[in-house]
């Protein structure tokens, strides 16, 4: 599953299984064991891997409902008849379809067979000595050989511990004829990583799974000077997930004191802020904070993060006999980046007998836009004008069938007249209905969420990078060296060495490291047989 | 606090000078890759062919003084833009292609004083000569991106949005910037890869075959080509052509390697970082975002190359192209996703 594994096969730095030789039993067993094999081949993980990239693909072209519900029931409108056959096969949930599914936990099967013998493996090989010196050390590509007054033994124990302080696993052996060899190995840490690194990538599917499992999120819209309580309640959209109980809601709560936006000249926004205060639970005392963009609250394991705006307006309606039959903040929610916004306020009850709508459009700064419309031309409330419309007729309030508290079908109703406020002014219909636009203010809306895999999640991601750090850039290589002494003959009274070594993938970069540790083992000797060859293989 | 205009003036007129020091630099690397053949086509005299080298050389020499210069403009460029807009300069699309750029000239010059790349390239421990002819070639997508980012992708000085306020901004984004530059030096060092593997196997240049396969009687719209197309196709046709004068493919490719086993990590650490952050802003650490979703497209095809380089069959010319892939990932990530889908990370600055 990783990059070692076959590399590791073809070198003769290997660690990895051997191939198991086919046959044996026939019938069923061996056909699940030759599909085992296969699944967790490298070749099915690079297969896999390239799957799931592709299978990523159309959930970024294709409009999402977990991105973007209001697309995608726009484009089902569009589309009626290759729309149905899209939500078929979970077009517009991509990444919750089964068969996205399917690919990745194949993967994950595949990455779990291949890990398993593969830490067996590497166990055994953390607690093997070095391997021997190979026959012929000056065949290797990066290789010397100088002589020496020194003994063999005395060569070999310079060479230990030169080694073991640049720690190397080190193995002196002492062969027949007094000839003497060391050998030496480092880099384990590479296959380490690179088991910790796909071992953590299950980590991260666990913490996946447990925010799938136990969290929630939820939304709410709160006015200036509203407040929430965190139960189910008073959530506007609240998702649980599978496992969760009511009782896992800390018992928290915030009211919003107010809500500040801040824009540029060309009307982009540069900061927003959101006054609270909030309590733990409803004994503990009311504590204040500000909640930004980048800068939620923590409290109690949830997380209340500040995710919209918008304006509210303060309308107040009395009808002819004086009564007051509404006075409250209209949320109304914004069109544009630059705030023209929407609302309506339904009067069921208006004097016993007569309904009451009002639909109103709402410019926080009123100025016409390209086509001659009216429109907001920037987002803070500068020369707020609110236009409404009344209705008169049956709202359907009373149908039982629920109701957007944000739009009016007008379809059925009759438009008893037209008019353009600013705050502070009143308008007077013709039945004697008054109805006045008292002020803004603004509410925001705020995500509560509750992720418990987080913890395990961060751990994961650290271990990642840990495990990818240590293999992709700790190299693994050998180190051999010989030494024969005087009396072979051939070198004329004089000690006889010889080493060379390996580092798996850059064969030829072993050089520069063969001659920094030769002339640490030999700083007089090593010298004189000069630079150790540096030739690409 | 209202951006210093004067400032951001200096800051665009010095990144002019920095891309045409790139320029000229590029020209000066193409000048040295191509002598190193004419001088022997030419034959003459060992002494001809020695001084043929030592002027190429000293070209060669010139176009790393020219990049060092740009990298010193550019640099500057950058820093000058940070100031007047108070800000880190990387908070549009024009200033990470600013940065990102940056970031592969630094690691070409970076690469440039590396004995370990000097030898593994070819030998030469000594001279940088086996690394420059990577220069051309370097240059080339630099010069692009930058007329690019200066024209089509430039924003007015200006302060961040909300959603980028965050001292995560100096974490993640910096390991967005600083992997997207090592992989576009990777891509180049991957192309050229794959050119000399083609080479190597003895097949004509790709061009060649493609024109030959346009002209061929089998072909029923024949391509009509010009005496002067001809001739330039029998010159670079012949066998040896420019490719010689470059690294060995098995070298191309394990410094392509290299690069990319310190990009990938630092890839996976700016989408982590990434997540993190979008947990603190937009409360979920992962919602299949297109920004976030084609960078994981990214992250597997790099994992797949990873992995494909050491898989029997798969190692070489198709590892390659797999990072290529990947690489194709990236700029759609960084292109397409900015300027064309909406999303969560649509900070491109343009409108």
């Amino acid at each position: 599953m990783s990059e070692t594994l076959v590399n590791d096969e073809l070198t003769p730095l290997s660690t990895a299984p051997t191939p198991v030789a086919p046959g044996g039993r026939r019938g069923v067993r061996p056909t699940g064991r030759r599909l085992w094999r296969q699944l967790t081949s490298m070749r099915t993980a690079l297969l896999l891997l390239t799957l799931l990239a592709l299978a990523a693909i159309p959930g970024t072209f294709i409009p999402q409902r977990g991105l973007d519900p209001v697309k995608v029931d726009n484009f089902l409108r569009a589309h009626p008849h290759l729309g149905p056959l899209m939500n078929h096969l979970s077009l517009f949930d991509v990444f919750a379809a089964p068969w996205f599914a399917a690919i990745y936990l194949l993967l994950f099967v595949s990455l779990v067979g291949c890990l398993v013998p593969r830490i067996r493996l590497h166990a055994a090989a953390l607690r093997r000595r070095a391997p021997d010196a190979p026959r012929h050390l000056m065949r290797l590509s990066a290789s010397t050989r100088w002589e020496t007054d020194s003994t063999p033994g005395e060569v070999a124990d310079a060479a230990r511990a030169v080694l073991k302080s640049s720690h190397w696993r080190v193995d002196r052996r002492d062969e027949a004829d007094g000839v003497t060899t060391v050998a030496a190995e480092r880099g384990y840490l590479r296959e380490t990583g690179n088991l910790i690194f796909h071992v953590s990538l299950l980590v991260l599917l666990v913490g996946i799974a447990l925010t799938g499992l136990y969290g929630y999120k939820g939304t709410v819209l709160v006015t200036d000077g509203g407040s929430f309580a965190n139960a189910r309640e008073f959530y506007d959209v609240f998702e649980p997930s599978r496992l969760f109980s009511d009782s896992q809601l800390a018992p928290f709560s915030f009211s919003l004191d107010k809500f500040t936006a801040a824009y540029q000249p060309n009307g982009e926004p540069t900061s927003f802020n959101a006054r609270i205060h909030y309590r733990t639970s409803p004994s503990a005392a009311a504590v204040p904070y500000d909640i930004e963009v980048n800068h939620p609250l923590n409290i109690d394991g949830a997380k209340v993060f500040l995710v919209g705006h918008g304006y509210s307006l303060r309308i107040s309606v009395t009808n002819a006999a004086g009564h007051t039959v509404y006075d409250g903040d209209t949320p109304f929610l914004p069109d544009d980046s630059l705030f023209t916004s929407h609302g309506v306020v339904k009067i069921p009850d208006l004097d016993g007998r007569k309904q009451l709508g009002l639909t109103g459009f709402f410019y926080p700064t009123e100025g016409f836009g390209s086509n001659g419309s009216v429109t907001s031309i920037y987002p803070a409330p500068d020369r707020p004008v609110l236009s409404l419309a009344a209705w008169s007729g049956d709202l359907g309030m009373k149908s039982g069938v629920p109701q957007s508290v944000y739009s009016l079908n007008v379809a059925a109703l009759k438009n008893i007249g037209t008019t353009q406020l600013t705050p502070g002014k009143s308008w007077r219909l013709r039945d004697g209905t008054k109805v006045t636009f008292r002020g803004v203010d603004q509410w925001a809306t705020f995500q509560v969420a509750h992720e418990p895999g987080k913890r395990t999640l961060l751990a994961g991601a650290i271990l990642v990078i840990a495990g990818l750090l240590a293999s992709l850039r700790v190299r693994r290589r050998r180190f051999w060296l010989r030494a024969v002494p005087a009396s072979s003959g051939d070198s004329g009274g004089r000690t006889v060495v010889m080493a060379a070594g390996l580092a798996r993938g850059e064969a030829e970069s072993f050089g520069v490291e063969l001659e920094d540790l030769v002339g640490r083992i030999a700083p007089d000797d090593g010298a004189q047989a000069g630079a150790p060859g540096t030739e690409e293989s | 606090m209202a951006p210093n205009l004067h400032l951001a003036h200096i800051s665009d007129v010095l990144l002019t000078w920095a891309v045409f020091s790139y320029a000229f630099a590029m020209f000066g690397y193409a000048a040295e890759f191509a002598s190193g053949r004419r001088v022997e086509v030419r034959g003459g005299g060992a002494e001809a062919v020695k001084q043929g080298t030592r002027r190429a050389e000293l070209v060669g020499r010139g176009a790393v003084g020219l990049t060092v210069a740009g990298w010193g403009f550019h640099l500057s460029s950058v820093i000058t833009r940070g100031l007047a807009v108070h800000r880190v300069p990387w908070g549009n699309m024009y200033e990470f292609s600013c940065m990102v750029t940056l970031v592969a000239v630094t690691i070409y010059l970076f690469l440039l004083t590396q004995p370990r790349v000097r030898t593994a390239l070819t030998g030469k421990r000594r001279t940088s000569e086996s690394v420059r002819c990577l220069g051309a070639f370097v240059m080339a997508p630099v010069v692009l991106y930058l007329g690019l980012a200066g024209t089509v992708l430039y924003a007015a000085p200006g302060p961040l949005v909300p959603a980028l306020n965050s001292y995560w901004i100096k974490i993640h984004v910096v390991a967005a910037i600083t992997a997207t530059g090592a992989f576009m030096v990777s891509g180049v060092i991957t192309v050229l890869y794959l050119l000399k593997e083609r080479y190597e196997r003895g097949l004509p240049p790709l061009h060649v075959s493609l024109l030959a396969r346009l002209r061929s009687p089998m072909n029923p719209d024949r391509v009509s080509l010009g005496p002067g197309t001809a001739a330039a196709i029998e010159m670079t046709s012949a066998r040896g052509g420019l490719m010689r004068s470059l690294p060995s493919a098995a070298a191309l490719d394990r410094l392509a390697y290299r690069v990319i086993t310190f990009a990938f990590p630092v890839w996976t650490f700016a989408i982590i970082a990434g997540a993190i952050w979008a947990e603190q802003a937009w409360s979920r650490y992962w919602g299949w975002d297109p920004k976030e979703t084609w960078s994981f497209i990214t992250w597997l095809g790099y994992a797949a190359y990873l992995h494909a380089r050491a898989t029997a069959g798969w190692r070489g010319r198709r590892a390659a192209t797999l990072s290529l892939i990947a690489f194709g990932a990236l700029m759609v990530d960084y292109y397409v996703v900015n300027t064309v889908i909406t999303g969560l990370h649509s900070y491109a600055g343009i409108s």
